[in-house]
């Protein structure tokens, strides 16, 4: 799992690099994300954009993510593509994230 | 599963890696479209398609990684249909959990158990049966 990491003032920018985020990356993902958190980054935009397709696996990761960042952080998710979109509705997740179209409106969501 | 208006098919083998998962959506994914699929129904096939895999990797195989998944592919004029066949153990209770936690509760938001709900919404049958040493999963999607 690859993820570029980018600071906004106090704000953690992850862009994720890859084309799915399934139950192959699913780990992975999980275990970079804590690292951050662990390390007092509480404040995050997940960056979808490359993402092409996901799966339950994937969005159980996410899920694991927003409670790692509890209610002392926050979480947006930012440029997620209509078809991946579908699968965050069909499961209710939807309702659950913050989500934005892009960065800028993600950074605006804090 | 009834064999109507002479279906274009293609059989797909893997072992039980989730690494092998990927190849075998892109495939149905691309199939799909190559039939005349909009790309929302495409990703949709796919999506049923890497769950119905996934359960057979976690829950039928228990992650052992050197077991095979059959999937056959039936493209036909006016639905696909999709078997996911694995040697497994038999999955007892086959069917979705309720989606009716609260959104705004992150404690209970549910970090699994989704596979077989998105499944279940958007395939238009459904059938899981075991025949004697398979688990046949028949999924089927009628075009509008």
């Amino acid at each position: 799992m690859q993820i570029k990491i980018e600071k906004v003032k106090d704000l953690t920018i992850v862009n994720i690099m890859e084309k799915r985020l399934d139950a192959k990356q699913a780990i992975s993902f999980r275990e970079k994300i804590l690292e951050l958190v662990e390390s007092g980054n509480k404040l995050i935009v997940l960056d979808f954009k490359e993402i092409d397709f996901i799966d339950s696996s994937g969005l159980g990761a996410i899920v694991s993510v927003l409670k790692m960042v509890g209610r002392e952080g926050k979480l947006v998710l930012s440029g997620i593509k209509e078809t991946v979109m579908s699968t965050f509705s069909r499961t209710k997740m939807d309702k659950v994230f913050i989500i934005s179209k892009n960065i800028e409106e993600a950074i605006d969501k804090f | 599963m009834k064999k109507e208006n002479n279906p274009k098919n293609i059989k797909f083998t893997i072992l039980s890696e989730k690494q092998n998962v990927e190849l075998i959506g892109l495939s149905i994914n691309k199939l799909c479209s190559y039939s005349g699929l909009n790309e929302k129904a495409c990703y949709d096939i796919e999506l049923c398609t890497v769950e119905a895999i996934n359960n057979c990797i976690e829950h039928a195989y228990r992650n052992q990684s050197d077991r095979k998944i059959e999937v056959n592919l039936n493209l036909y004029t006016n639905k696909v249909a999709i078997e996911v066949i694995d040697l497994g153990f038999f999955h007892e209770n086959f069917k979705p959990v309720a989606n009716d936690f609260d959104t705004k509760n992150i404690e209970y938001v549910p970090e699994g158990g989704m596979g077989l709900q998105l499944i279940f919404q958007i395939m238009d049958v459904i059938d899981y049966k075991r025949v004697n040493q398979s688990n046949i999963l028949t999924m089927e999607k009628i075009f509008p």
